[in-house]
């Protein structure tokens, strides 16, 4: 180690500064220096002395002086700000050095090792907690996890799920998209779904299908819609995506799958229903809804008093989808879902605020 | 897409209540989000005869009337007769005519949606009683005159069959009894059809059928309207000369026209300003009404333009020039592109395709001969058109969901036929018929026959359907099919108007839509019992997870985007980072670089809520601008990053930090493995900006740089007013994945350890690496066999004057066969200590 664990030399040349006493032959601005140097310790804003009302008060006075005291006068005020402002620099290059520590060391000197916080004071968060859960349930029911990306393309959001450039559904993502540009001159985006794994997973475990296996793969994570925040909107929250690829697979089974691990979520016997929907990725396509796990379908808050949530979207892979990944849809079948995670959550710990999520505030984290 | 009841009833019977329907649409069609009940708004309208309307004693202006309404009304005060006075101030109110009554008590239904709603009363005015009033077109809601009151013809055709006689409804006589269902457009993207209302009628009735029964010829087809229906051929028409081209035949697939002459501009009939008002449009004149109606009831939009607008008697279709300008009906101008498609005359633009009109061909009262355009332009080019000018319209919102481009004829001749019907024109030109360069016009489908088996539909629905069943589904909704010559297969042929039949696939939804998703078997996929592989970079996360919260740190998350003042303040600089181009919110401008400034960002909030002491981690990635990963995209720095502070405490945080790191490293098998060196930064670590040199380190673990650990710099504390005891740390998840390893384990001994401490007086700049590192050299050098030795740190100690330390490590000796004696220990300590005297010798000054 070269360095001392003293102050440098740099941070004593710079105290000397902060020391400086000048004398100003006017006595005004003599006695408004004595002031304003006793003010300036006291500041924890150091630029704010700039703004002093007795600064300000000898400027103007300036103006109002006979010509012949005006310059010498206006000389001296201005020396004094700069002799502040000299304070002021050398005040926050004081900051910037702090003695350097010997960071091989497990502990300061003269000092204990620290120890780590409280263990019961520490916690992880919701979410994560339930996408523990989330991916415990499917891992169960024989379905790996694949994670997503934060920053994508368009092929992977778009083109790859059958929704060619110009599509009209493009419009209903409400996709954040940067200026910087790929190498097709197409801007770069912000998942709006998990979906934009889809690809990529099933290009990754094409293989099992001739092994006689199933695709089967969830892909829970971030996503991202560029909406206003409210109580019930966030532009940033959490989606698991589905995918079940592999011979005679049906959409009676994507129903039944859905069934098995909502109940397993909510642990009770729930009653669900498809609507038909329209995505361009799957063919047909769903809206699923669950009949409300809080009041036995008889009507409560959480359902909006309809006795039934609608949850998710979902159906069967479209072929075009599968053959970008090289999988022949006249062999084998797929369905593929996206759940929102927050609002799964939401209902089961009855939080009222989806801005709470990422507010990171101690008081909501610590009751979980 | 606003749907009315009252028009789906003129097409197919619907015998159940509002609340079933709209059950079963969510159930087979798609989300209703909103009905509306126009019935209660017009409940009180009742349809009168004016029998006299005499001068008021006293106003010049005002007419007192006596009206007949059959005595419909309860609670009302009428003369000998029976009848009702009313004082109206309309000019064109006179005996015999039929009206429109506001009894006292109803309320305007202009005024129905308001807060306070304006509801009626008898009123005296300047002298007489006046019952309620005789309503215009604006109090009715059902246009903007006020010029005079509404006069009903009863001569005049309507689609409802209601007797108008004094004392009908005037609801139920012009369809205002209605029920608008609302469903979501979205559900439609892929179903131009269902914008018009001829498309859900035909959907309600195929969804209202149950199965066909055991017999094939059940015939639940819908009736399509014959003017949809059956193909038309069109007169030559001559009166005016006309010239018509089709420049862009690629994104104009059919481009149709016709000059109509003689045309008497008025306003509409009653009933129809009633059906457009119904669906949620506005009324203009009988020529533009009619083309608003033909589009709200078959999706297709068209235009009609004033024929003497047109110089050069000629319209047509081409892509606009670069940086060309135009005028629109919205009274605005747009800068066009090289990708916009534009209608023109003669010498220039009179429309942007498929988007919207322009002000210099309008419809006026003078005008005298038009000329309607029915064409299909390409979605795409439209959508892009629209969302690069911010133009949103009914029109719009049709093409760009691709009309089938085979309904044009049959749309524009029913759109003549009512404009002779309404406005008295007659054709003056040839019906030009311009096609594009995408298949044959007369095509009857645009998907041609498609083969498919029942077993293709069935293992892709789990349904047991036989092909008759399959067949009499599909005609519901007007596809044709029939078996093949073997019997196996169902050709199946999409009606001309359905764009999105393409596959075997979409059959599959329509049959599978039909029948009904919820009758379909529920059966869970067979596996066999091989284990799903474990993610490892989400069990390390877990692992991470469960190290730090039990270590007494918070989990947070927060966003992946960060405002630029928040770089800045943590000393990193924007330009480093992707920008967002179309953020809503101001606090989204860039992706973060790194998580630990959105973590800055979160401790004062905290602070100030009460919280003295706390860790917060994030588990996420930072991306830094032109870094790309292998497939081209931009790398993704996953890590874990933490912020540790406490409110109460003063000295060196970097050391509380630098304890949670070990505390993780320990988890993952690294703890013994791990150096640190200074922290340096430079065009390398910039982006790290935030921490303190000098009290700073890179985290090395096997020679790679895994993350850095140190407290902040001054300016960072101060811009996110941190206490002065705060420090944190960064750790590569990617790196942490690569290397971390099962725990070094040690066999236990059976024989108690001999603990003895050393304390070296050392010079300043010996740091307490290289004394620990020397301790471990001599020991392994010095060490017996079968024995073992472990080095805790125990203190460091500096006087107030001199640069000396004193560096005292704890010595834990273990042999595995035997007890070792103090003087056994006692050698190896004195030979570390004489490794050090030689190693670091301490001048004698200090």
């Amino acid at each position: 180690m070269q360095n001392s664990w003293r102050c440098s030399r740099l941070e004593m040349a710079r105290s000397d500064i902060l020391d400086a006493k000048m004398s100003y032959k006017d006595q005004q601005i003599a006695e408004a220096a004595v002031v304003l140097e006793a003010r300036f310790a006291t500041l924890e804003t150091k630029a704010d002395i700039l703004k002093a009302p007795e600064l300000k008060a000898l400027y103007e006075q300036i103006r109002t002086l006979p010509d012949e005291q005006r310059a010498s006068f206006g000389q001296e005020v201005n020396a004094l700000r700069q002799e502040l402002q000299a304070k002021i620099d050398a005040a926050s290059a004081v900051q910037e050095v702090l003695p350097p520590l010997d960071i091989t060391a497990p502990m300061d000197v003269n000092a204990q090792i620290p120890e780590l916080l409280p263990t019961d004071q520490g916690t992880t968060h919701p979410l994560t907690q339930e996408i523990a859960a989330i991916v415990d349930i499917f891992g169960r029911m024989g379905f790996v996890t694949e994670e997503s990306r934060e920053i994508d393309d368009q092929y992977h959001m778009f083109e790859s799920l059958n929704f060619p450039k110009g599509h009209p559904a493009r419009d209903d993502y409400d996709t954040f998209m940067t200026v910087e540009t790929d190498a097709d001159g197409e801007p770069f985006i912000a998942p709006a779904h998990t979906s934009t794994m889809q690809n990529r997973t099933l290009v990754k475990y094409r293989e099992n299908l001739s092994k006689g296996d199933a695709i089967a793969a969830i892909v829970p994570d971030r996503v991202f819609r560029n909406e206003d925040l409210d109580a019930r909107h966030e532009h940033t929250f959490y989606q698991v995506e589905g995918i079940y690829v592999a011979k005679g697979v049906h959409a009676g089974m994507l129903i039944a799958t859905l069934q098995e691990f909502l109940q397993e979520y909510y642990g009770q016997k729930l009653e669900v229903r498809v609507n038909p929907f329209y995505f361009p990725f799957t063919e047909p396509s769903f809206e699923f809804a669950l009949s409300c796990p809080f009041c036995d379908k008889k009507g409560c808050n959480v359902c909006s008093y309809e006795g039934w949530i609608e949850l998710l979207g979902c159906g069967m892979i479209h072929p075009n989808v599968l053959r970008a990944a090289d999988i022949d849809p006249t062999e084998y079948t797929g369905f593929a879902f996206g759940c929102g995670i927050d609002r799964l959550v939401m209902m089961k710990t009855g939080i009222e605020d989806v801005r709470h999520f990422e507010s990171a505030k101690l008081d909501f984290l610590e009751q979980f | 897409m606003k749907v009315s009841l009252n028009i789906v009833k003129q097409y197919t019977k619907v015998d159940l209540s509002v609340d079933e329907l709209v059950s079963k649409l969510n159930q087979q069609l798609g989300g209703v989000e909103q009905v509306t009940d126009l019935a209660d708004k017009y409940k009180d309208a009742v349809i009168v005869r004016v029998l006299s309307a005499v001068k008021h004693d006293n106003a010049d202006k005002l007419s007192v009337c006596i009206v007949d309404d059959g005595g419909a009304v309860a609670d009302v005060s009428r003369d000998q007769a029976g009848h009702v006075q009313v004082v109206c101030g309309a000019p064109n109110v006179r005996a015999d005519m039929f009206a429109v009554w506001l009894p006292p008590k109803s309320t305007v239904p202009a005024s129905y949606e308001d807060k306070e709603p304006f509801v009626l009363d008898v009123r005296e005015i300047r002298g007489v009683l006046s019952n309620g009033m005789l309503a215009a077109a604006d109090e009715l809601a059902i246009g903007t005159d006020h010029e005079g009151i509404i006069e009903i013809d009863p001569s005049e055709w309507r689609p409802y069959t209601t007797e108008l006689k004094p004392g009908a409804s005037f609801a139920a006589a012009y369809g205002l009894d209605d029920t608008i269902i609302d469903i979501e457009n979205k559900m439609f993207t892929h179903r131009p059809d269902c914008f018009g209302q001829l498309g859900v009628a035909r959907e309600i009735s195929a969804i209202l059928k149950g199965l066909p029964a055991d017999s094939n010829d059940v015939d639940t087809r819908f009736t399509n309207p014959d003017w949809y229906w059956v193909k038309p051929a069109f007169e030559p028409g001559k009166g005016l000369e006309l010239k018509v081209f089709n420049d862009v035949p690629d994104r104009t697939p059919r481009f149709m026209a016709v000059a109509m002459q003689a045309v008497a501009v008025g306003s509409s009939p009653l009933w129809l300003r009633c059906a457009l008002v119904a669906l949620g449009s506005k009324p203009i004149n009988n020529v533009v009404d009619i083309t608003n109606y033909v589009m709200l009831m078959t999706a297709q939009p068209t235009h009609a333009y004033d024929y003497d607008k047109l110089r050069g008697a000629a319209l047509g279709v081409r892509m606009a020039k670069s940086g060309e300008e135009c005028s629109l009906l919205n009274g605005k101008s747009y800068v066009l592109t090289e990708d916009d498609i534009v209608i023109v005359d003669g010498e220039g633009i009179i429309g942007l395709g498929g988007v919207m009109g322009g002000g210099n061909s309008e419809i006026s009262a003078e005008t005298k001969n038009v000329v309607f355009e029915c064409a299909t332009f390409d979605m795409y080019t439209v959508r892009k058109t629209s969302m690069r000018h911010g133009i949103f319209t009914d029109a719009v919102t049709r093409f760009n969901k691709g009309q089938s481009r085979l309904q044009n004829d049959r749309i524009l001749a029913w759109l003549m036929t009512f404009a002779g019907q309404l406005s008295h024109a007659e054709q003056a030109s040839a019906v030009f018929d311009l096609p594009g360069n995408t298949g044959q016009l007369d095509d009857v489908s645009l998907s041609g026959e498609i083969p498919i088996s029942a077993d293709f539909i069935n293992a892709r629905l789990g349904s047991k359907l036989e092909q008759w069943q399959i067949g009499g589904l599909l005609r519901r909704t007007n596809f044709a099919s029939y078996p093949s010559d073997d019997k196996s297969m169902l050709l199946v042929t999409a009606p001309f108007w359905r764009t999105d039949i393409e596959l075997p696939e979409d059959i599959v939804e329509e049959v599978g839509r039909l029948y009904g998703f919820d009758k379909l078997p529920r059966e869970l996929p067979m596996r066999s019992i091989k284990p799903a592989a474990q993610n490892p970079s989400v069990v390390l996360k877990q692992r991470i997870r469960h190290s730090l919260s039990r270590a007494g740190a918070n989990e947070v998350l927060t966003y992946s985007f960060v405002h630029e003042n928040v770089l800045r303040r943590a000393g990193q600089d924007p330009a480093d980072a992707y920008r967002l181009g179309n953020a809503l919110s101001p606090d989204l401008q860039y992706y973060r670089l790194t998580l630990i400034p959105s973590l800055l960002g979160q401790v004062h909030g905290n602070v100030k809520a009460g919280h003295d002491s706390f860790a917060l981690f994030e588990i996420g990635k930072g991306h830094t601008k032109d870094q790309l990963d292998d497939a081209g995209l931009p790398k993704e720095f996953e890590c874990v990053a933490s912020v540790i502070t406490d409110k109460r405490k003063t000295g060196a945080a970097y050391y509380q930090a630098k304890r949670f790191v070990e505390e993780l490293l320990r988890e993952f098998g690294l703890r013994a493995s791990v150096t640190y060196e200074p922290f340096v930064l430079d065009a390398m670590t910039k982006k790290a900006a935030y921490f303190a040199p000098g009290r700073t380190a890179s985290i090395i673990v096997d020679g790679e740089r895994i993350g850095r650990v140190g407290e902040f710099t001054p300016t960072v504390r101060q811009n996110f007013k941190l206490p002065d005891y705060s420090a944190g740390f960064e750790l590569s998840l990617t790196k942490l994945l690569k290397l971390q390893r099962p725990h070094g384990y040690v066999p236990l001994s059976r024989f108690p350890h001999v603990t003895q401490d050393i304390s070296i007086k050392l010079p300043g700049e010996v740091s307490y690496g290289d004394v620990y590192q020397l301790a471990q050299r001599t020991l392994a050098t010095t060490l017996q066999p079968d024995t073992t030795a472990h080095i805790v740190p125990f203190a460091i100690y500096q006087p107030p004057e001199g640069a000396a330390r004193t560096i005292s490590l704890r010595i834990e000796v273990t042999h595995t066969d035997r007890t070792l004696t103090e003087a056994e220990v006692t050698g190896y300590l004195e030979g570390i200590a004489a490794a050090a005297a030689e190693a670091y010798p301490v001048p004698a000054d200090v």
